[in-house]
Parts: structure tokens; sequence; C-alpha cells
């Protein structure tokens, strides 16, 4: 799997990169002057791949950095390690098609990440389902929310109905105590002249009873159906209450997990900042304490969240009518979506494990120290001076902390003289395989202790480094920089080989060519040349030297937006824009033009042949050697069809003689034409040895046959009708990186132009015919 | 007790046979409306005949013929697989070769085998890096021009034949298919023949000498199709159709016809 691309936010002076696109031979130039931004683009790679940042990258307007990067995969690969669970609809067809991913790591004020998956169209589609799951939620509640609105009301009623059989009870016992009056007044009247009367009483009073024992009787048969739909109510709404329940616990839970964090956040700051020994143990312990309580809250968060959403869906279920074992049942067996579909940041972690490994090698870590002592080594000191490349010397000896508790000196001694032995043969094979020449140097490392002269740390055992040649046994410090700069790249490559680690390897390396000769600064490249296959290099320079002109695809130009003004944001800038960057910023390139000028007298004062790009620059060059073409010719590149006008002026103000060749594409047309016209005066004879127009051809690439194309340049089995050009832009591929391919490919396999079928031979022999014919 | 083969179709199975049957029927029109009219070819090659004859309803052979300015091109090819698969691929075919041939101006058989063999490639997905179809054909194009009497021929794994004097000479194909195969892709050869009056020219698929028959029940094989040829080329060109179609008629007897068949003479 491979780094296509990365795209940078608020990483120091870096407010937005934009997409920038690492060159697909592996090997990517950062160019720029110093304080421009090219190491916090390496670093930023690099947080991105360890998640760790400082305060000094926070941006002062406090925006939270975000660095993404784009991995190619196989889509099979894809789908099977996401295969555990679902992803929102769309991401599937989306990585079948574009054979890539983004993960985004993004900071937040705590400096604390978190990683996921992202992309324009996969936050798309995650966006829908999302807010699906809002709808499906809100719906939900909503439902709940009224069906608890609801079993309130009945229980309202039922509490009304009580108090009102309350009442009409009361009234029963009064009518009963009037009615009992009434009986006893007509007993002792009924035979005196008011015994009338009484009856009277009696009979309104038994009236009355009668009435009230009617009311009653209905408050209470209301009361007896009301009170049992409330308990109807009560006893179904407890399925929604412990939803109800499960929600509050997860909130408070929520609650407590940020509360944990920010404890133990604050403490970690606290203890960053303390230099007492004491005082970090205390607070070491008080860490531990914290951290464990963190975890335990963190674990029953996890647990409350999937409670919380089970038994809101079942409750759902249950009061769209069905029966609690059945809603459970569906439940358990549909999954609710938190378990069913992979968030962001699950899908974020599991392709996490697949991308390559970015290695960081910078001065200060990465190159091997005078000394250092064992125990900033075993505890991972990051500000100790040439931490990674004792470690790394350490990794390939296969040395183990246990090795150095051996108490015999001489047995120590033994074994050590034989790992420098075996440590300095493998790094001449590896001089003698990148640089190609030999070297006597020898390696070596002793295991010391410190003596009176240092009283804090006497006794403490420490590592001292030698590099020794024929003559002298030096510090490594003491050595040329070039020596010392090989020797610590071979350590982290040889280190890294060793990783059981399947995946591949990203190396990121911060101004390799600071402070090394020239002739070095052509070696590191070609140590470049020779890894490229087995890592994707992407290194900061501003040295000429550490560009290959045949491959100026490979540079980012980075700059402050406004020049020389350190507070300004960066800008970068990728290989078709380079035009854009400024010229200090392009210093290196136009060193090594300038260079090319001088030495290989790129312009002459006859058999010019301007041509449309680099990429046919390239093609031509190989070519004309194959073809054994003799005469004397020089091919002028022009940045794009449109400059040909612009140069022709050029080698016409200075006199020169010259060739246009353009293909038939519309842009070559009219620049043909164009020429035809102002030069020519529309006369064909008169213009055809000077312009040469390629009319079935649109660019350089149709000259070769489909069939050679695919085989020598492509290096593809595929069906391709049609033609190459239309090919190469149909699928986006960039051309001048095929072409400096192709030049490789011929170099390494020693193709002849006889190697080409009959179509690419003729093609390629008319075309020099044809250019023969303007030529001195 | 009845066996499963020997069941009878049920009312419902049958009907869906029937349907099958009749779009079958209709495919075949469709195929036959894409092959040559037997019109235009006469007005093209007055001298020649054609024995076609699919295995099935529809058929993977096709034959193919084109005029283009003073250049008569024509063809005899062979798709993998017969019945359905085998059609479809001879539509892709017959499509790809009109379009070659309607864009371009005069193009050599091999430009034109080799621009087919990529256009099959990317219809069918094929590639070295997945699992693809190994679905090609094989084809015998020739560029012909009656003025001249320049012949131009380019195979795909298919020969030509032609008689002078009644002496038969190959003209051999090259050994590739038009489709991706286990070797790398390579240019197919053209070949340059300077065709003189009365050389009768044939080429055709490999479903006449493949076809099983005879006493021994075996397949009649080139060397037998050859003598064959040998024995009938110097017969007016509709007796030569009629002697080939009993010989093989002659050779089949009860035996089922194994492949699609197609043979195309031509006389200078």
């Amino acid at each position: 799997m491979e780094l296509i691309s990365f795209r940078i936010h608020n990483y120091r002076s870096i407010i937005d990169t934009g997409w920038c696109e690492l060159s697909s031979d592996n090997i990517t130039g950062i160019i720029g002057q110093n304080e421009s931004g090219k190491t916090s683009i390496l670093e930023a790679l690099y947080s991105f791949y360890t998640g760790t940042i400082s305060e000094d990258i926070m941006r002062s307007d406090l925006s939270n950095p975000k660095v993404s990067c784009t991995f190619e995969i196989q889509p099979e690969i894809f789908e099977e390690v996401l295969k555990r669970k679902n992803l929102p609809e769309g991401i599937l067809n989306f990585v079948r098609t574009s054979h890539s991913f983004t993960l985004t790591r993004l900071w937040d004020d705590n400096m604390e990440n978190v990683l996921y998956l992202d992309g324009v169209e996969i936050s798309g589609f995650y966006s829908r389902y999302e807010q699906n799951l809002r709808d499906v939620e809100a719906e939900m509640q909503k439902r709940i929310d009224e069906y608890l609105a609801k079993r309130d009301q009945i229980v309202d009623d039922a509490e009304n109905a009580e108090k009102k059989l309350r009442e009409e009870a009361k009234n029963l016992e009064s009518a009963n105590n009037l009615l009992s009056e009434a009986k006893k007044e007509f007993k002792l009247l009924k035979k005196t002249p008011n015994g009338k009367y009484a009856e009277e009483k009696l009979e309104e009073a038994n009236k009355l009873f009668e009435e009230t024992r009617r009311v009653c009787e209905i408050a209470d048969q209301e009361f007896d159906i009301k009170r049992r739909k409330a308990d109807e109510a009560l006893y179904h709404a407890r399925i929604v209450d412990e939803s109800v329940k499960a929600t509050k616990h997860f909130n408070y839970l929520q609650n407590k997990l940020e509360e944990s964090f920010m404890a133990l956040h604050e403490i970690q700051k606290v203890f960053d900042k303390t230099t007492k020994e004491k005082e970090k143990r205390s607070l070491q312990n008080e860490m531990e304490h914290l951290n464990k309580e963190y975890l335990k809250v963190s674990m029953e968060y996890k647990e409350a969240k999937k409670n919380a959403v089970i038994k809101k869906h079942i409750a759902y279920k249950f009061i769209s009518g069905k029966s609690l074992a059945l809603a459970e049942k569906e439940v358990m067996k549909e999954k609710p979506e938190v378990e069913k579909f992979f968030t962001k940041e699950e899908a974020g972690e599991i392709l996490f494990d697949l991308i390559p490994e970015f290695i960081f090698f910078e001065d200060f870590s990465s190159l091997l120290p005078n000394r250092i002592d064992l125990e900033d080594i075993m505890r991972v000191d990051l500000q100790k001076e040439g931490l990674r490349a004792a470690r790394n010397y350490l990794l390939i000896s296969g040395l183990t902390p246990d090795f150095f508790t051996e108490t015999s000196s001489r047995i120590l001694k033994q074994k050590i003289e034989k790992l420098n032995k075996e440590v300095t043969l493998d790094f001449h094979d590896f001089w003698r395989q990148n640089i190609g020449k030999a070297n006597k140097i020898s390696i070596n490392f002793e295991l010391e202790h410190y003596d009176d002269s240092d009283p804090e740390k006497v006794g403490h055992p420490y590592l001292e480094f030698w590099i020794k040649d024929r003559f002298d046994r030096l510090y490594p410090k003491q050595r040329s920089r070039g020596v010392r700069w090989f020797l610590s790249f071979y350590l982290e490559l040889k280190a890294s080989s060793l990783s059981k680690d399947e995946r591949g390897r990203v190396l990121l390396i911060d101004e390799p060519g600071l402070s090394l000769h020239a002739r070095a600064q052509e070696d590191v490249l070609k140590v470049f040349e020779h890894i490229k296959d087995k890592m994707q290099i992407i290194y900061s320079t501003h040295s000429a030297h550490l560009i290959d002109i045949r491959k100026l695809h490979r540079l980012l130009a980075v700059q402050r937006a406004i020049e020389n003004d350190e507070s300004s944001e960066t800008k970068v800038y990728n290989a078709r824009s380079l035009a854009f960057a400024s010229a200090d910023t392009l210093t290196p390139v136009y060193t090594l033009i300038g260079s090319s000028l001088n030495e290989q007298q790129f312009i002459h004062k006859n058999n010019n042949v301007i041509i449309e790009d680099i990429a046919t620059y390239y093609y031509l060059t190989v070519i004309r050697t194959l073809i054994g073409f003799n005469k004397e010719i020089y091919f002028l590149p022009a940045s794009k069809i449109s400059n040909i006008s612009t140069m022709v002026n050029i080698l016409l103000g200075w006199g020169l003689d010259f060739i246009v060749l353009t293909g038939n594409s519309s842009e070559g047309i009219k620049t043909h034409e164009a020429l035809k016209n102002t030069l020519y005066l529309n006369d064909d004879k008169a213009s055809q040895e000077h312009l040469v127009h390629l009319e079935n051809f649109y660019t350089i690439e149709d000259l070769f046959s489909t069939l050679d194309f695919k085989k020598y340049i492509l290096h593809k089995r595929i069906g391709i009708p049609e033609s190459n050009s239309e090919y190469l832009e149909e699928n986006n591929i960039l051309r001048p990186v095929l072409a400096s391919g192709f030049m490789d490919y011929v170099e390494e396999n020693d193709l002849k132009f006889e190697s080409f079928d009959e179509e690419t031979r003729e093609n390629f022999e008319h075309l020099f015919q044809m250019l023969d014919r303007g030529l001195r | 007790m009845a066996t499963k083969k020997s069941r009878k179709p049920t009312l419902s199975e049958k009907s869906r046979e029937d349907e099958l049957f009749q779009s079958l029927q209709y495919a075949s029109l469709i195929q036959a409306a894409l092959l040559p009219p037997s019109k235009q070819i006469f007005r093209i090659l007055p001298s020649h005949f054609l024995i076609y004859l699919p295995k099935d309803i529809v058929s993977g052979d096709f034959y193919w013929i084109f005029k283009k300015q003073e250049w008569i091109y024509f063809a005899a090819a062979d798709c993998t697989g017969h019945g359905v698969p085998g059609a479809l691929m001879s539509i892709l075919g017959i499509t790809f070769l009109n379009e070659i041939l309607s864009s371009k101006s005069f193009l050599l058989p091999n430009r034109i085998l080799n621009m087919l063999r990529e256009k099959i490639m990317k219809a069918l997905h094929q590639t070295d890096d997945h699992d693809h179809s190994k679905d090609g054909m094989d084809i015998s194009l020739c560029a012909f021009n009656p003025q001249t009497r320049v012949l131009h021929f380019s195979g795909a794994n298919n020969p030509l034949y032609y008689f002078r004097n009644h002496a038969l000479h190959i003209i051999k194909g090259d050994r590739m298919p038009i489709g991706i195969s286990g070797n790398e892709e390579k240019s197919f050869i053209n070949h340059e023949i300077q065709m003189r009056e009365n050389d009768i020219l044939y080429i055709f698929s490999d479903g006449y000498a493949d076809q099983f028959g005879g006493p021994h029940g075996k397949k009649l094989k080139v060397n037998r199709f050859r003598d064959l040829l040998i024995k009938y080329h110097s017969k007016p060109l509709n007796e030569q159709k009629e002697a080939l179609l009993n010989e093989l008629i002659d050779w089949m007897k009860n035996h089922e016809q194994v492949d699609d068949i197609l043979v195309m003479g031509f006389k200078v």
C-alpha cells in the first residue's frame, strides 16, 4: 500500500496545503527556502503517523491541526478488513472505483487526537448515513415522548377518578347519615301531625341516598376502569422507563468520562512541567490511579452506550405494537446501527493498521552520537541527541538489555567485537551497492562506565561510538558529515528492514543534503534511487544536487504566501504549478538548469528543435540514441505548447536557427498554423523544413504502436483501443513520470531500436527524416 | 422407476423452453442481419463460395467483408465457444472490425488484428493483473486489391490456403488469438502475396476439420480437409461447395455436428 497524497491544515505556518500528490515513482522532493515550511510538512506527516504533536505546532489562532493522507488500496483488502460490520452505502463502491481511501487525524485543544476515515465522498456518505440515523433516532424519541405523555395522562385520569370516587364515597356517607336521621325522625313523628312532613323528609333522604349511591357506583366503576388502564400503562411503560433510565445513565457516564479525562490531562501537564524526581514519582502514582479510573469509566461508558441504544430500540418496537419478547428478539437479531455499522473512527483505526510505517530521519536524533547513556536508550529519552541512531545500532546488532548484564568483561568485549565486525561488513556492502565505491571505514561501539570525573553519574554505563579507518579512530562527530550521515542513514534503513511488519514504509528525511558536499549529495540521490522500490521517500532540500533534472515531476515547492514574511502562511505548489512559485523558491531548479546549460551546451547556433514539453524531450532523447541518429540535434523542451511561441521569439532574437515540432492536438495545430502564418506567410514550401507537424499524432506517445506503448512504457497488459495519448488523458497519467520511467527502462534493459515493432520504427524513422530536412 | 432424465417436461417448463427457443430464433435473425448479405458478397467478390453451418441456432463463427476504396477486406473468424456466448463474441468482432475500417484509411490486416485485439481486451476487461476471461477469437483476415491482385494476409491462429497451378500453398497465421493469452501480446505479422489469375484461396474456421465421424468416429482432421481441397479445388466454385458439403455429410453420418463450420473459397 502506498501513500498517494496528503493535505495539512493548521500546522505551524501551514493553514491549508491543499491536496499534494506524491510522485508516483516513490521519490518526492520538497524544495523551498529556509523557514518556508518544508520541515513542517515532514513533521506533520510524521505526526499523522504517531498521533503526537507539541504545543509549538498549534497556530496562534488556535485552529486545530489536521493531517489527511490518501492511500492506495486494493478494494478486496479494504472489504476484507472491514467485513465485520457494515459501512454506509456508497463507500465500498467508491473504493472499488478509486482504489484509495483517506485517513485524517485531527487534534483538539488539548492536543488529543482522533483518527477517522475521511475524504470528500466518504464524508458525504457518512453524513447521509448519520442524518438518517439522527432522523430515525428523533422519530424514536418523539414516539417515546408521546408514549410517556400519554401514560402520564392515563395515570392522571386514574388519580382524578380515585379522587372523585373518594368524594362520592363521602357524599354517600353523608347521604346515609341523613337517611338514618330521617328514619329515626319518621319513627318518632309518624303518629304525630308532623308525620306527613317526616315521611316526606324520609322519602327525600331516601331519594338522595339512592341517587348518591348510584353516582358513587358510577365513580367506582370509572375508577376501576381507569385504574386498570393506568396499571396497564404503567406496566407497559416500564419498558420505556428502562430505556429512559439507560439513556440517563449513559449521559451520566459521558460526563464522568469527560471529567476523568480532563483530570488525567491536567495531571499529565503538571507532570511534564515538574523536574523534581520526588514530585514526579508522586504524580506518577496519581496518574496511574487516574488512568485506571479513566479506563474503568471508559469501559462502563461503552457498555452504557450500547445498552441505551438497545433499550431504546426495544422500547420503540414495543410501543409500536410488538410484544416484548418479539421486540427483544428482533433487536438482538437486527443489532442496532451502533453495532452493525463502523463509525468513521472505528474504520479509521482498522485501516490505520494497513498503512505504511512512517519513519522520520532528522539530524538531531537520527545521526550517530559520540556517546549516549545506556539508561537514556532504554528509557527512550527523546531529548537525547542520537537516540534513534543508537537504538537502530542496537537493533541491528540484535542486542537486548540482557546483553549488558553480562558480568564477565572478557566475554562482553568479545561479543561486542564480533557485533562490530558484522555491522561494519554489512555497511560496506550497503556502501558498495548504493554508492558504487569501496569504503574502508569500520564502525565500533564500546560499553564504558562513568568514572570520578563525573560524580553524578559515576558507575553508570554508557555507549561510545567510533568510526575507524586505516589511520584514525575518531568519534562520529569528528568524521566528515557525509560519512556520519550515510552511516546513520544505513542504520535507519537496516533497522527498518528488520521490522517484521509487512507494511510498506514512508521515509521522511529532513534536509539530507545539509552541509554535505556536492558529490555526497548526489550519492544521497543514488541511494534514494536504489531503495525507491522498497519504500517511499519524501525529503526536503534546497540543494540543486538533490534534484534530478530529468525528474522535476518529483518536486513540491514550498514558500511563504508573502515572501520573506515568516509569519505568513505556507503555500505548496506541485510539479505542474511550479511556474507559480517564486524565483527564490525555485533557486535549486534554476541552478540546475543553469549548470546544465553550461555543462551540456543546451542551446546552439544551429539544429535546435523546439518541442512541446519535457515528456517529448525524454522520448526523443532516448529514441535518437536508439535509432543511431548521428547528426547534431538539440531538443529544447517548452514547458507547454503555449510557450513555444515565446521560445521561438527568444531564439529569433538571439539569431539562432531552429525547428519547431508540434503534435496534432488543437493547441499544436494552432501553434503550427500561427508560426506558419507569422514566420512564413503561410508558404508551405518555405515552412516545411522548420515547422514539422505530426499530422496523425496528438502527442509523441502516439508514435509508439499500442503494443510497444504497453510493453515498454506502461508495463501493463490491457486493451487500449484508443490512441495512446487519449489513454493517458483519460486515465490521468502524468506523462513526464512515464517518460522518465521509459528512459530508465531503456537503460536498464539495454533496449534496441529493433526491439520495437514495425509500426513504431516506421513512425520514428519518418519523424527523424522530417527533422533531418531542417538540420544543417 | 422413471429417472429424472426421462421425465417429461411440465407445462411451465415447456413454455419456458418455447420462450427460450423463440428468443434464440430472434437472436439468430439479429446475427444474420449483421453478417454481410449474399447479394453484397457477390457484388464485391463475384467468384466465391461460402459454407456456413452454425451448430446451434446462433453461431460463434462469422464471416465479414468490407470494401474500402480499391481494397476488399474479408475474414473468416471462429469465436471462443459456440451458441449464445460465441454469437455475442461474433457480434463484438463484426462491430469492432467495421469500426476499425470506418475510422482509418488503408490499414494492413496485421494492424487491423492488433487493433481488434485491443478492442476485445478492453471490452472484456482482460488484463494481466486480475482474473479475466480468456475469451477471444481466431481469425483469417485478407485485404485484396483486384486491380493489382496484391493480397495481404494476417491470421490469428488461423491460416490462408491458396492453390496456384494446382499446387497448395499454406500461409500460417500467428500462434496467438484475438484476446488475452498466456503470452505477452506481439504484433501480428503481415504477409503480402502477389496473386495471379485463377489462383484460388480458402479461409475457414476449425469446425470442418474438427468434425467427428468416419468409420471410427474420429475427427476429420486438417490433413483430410486439405486432401479434400486438393481433390476438388479445380472444380467450379459451386461444385466445390457441393462436394465439400457432401463429403462432410458422408463423414458425419449419425454423428452430431460438434462445432460451427465456416469455409470461404475465392477465385482471383
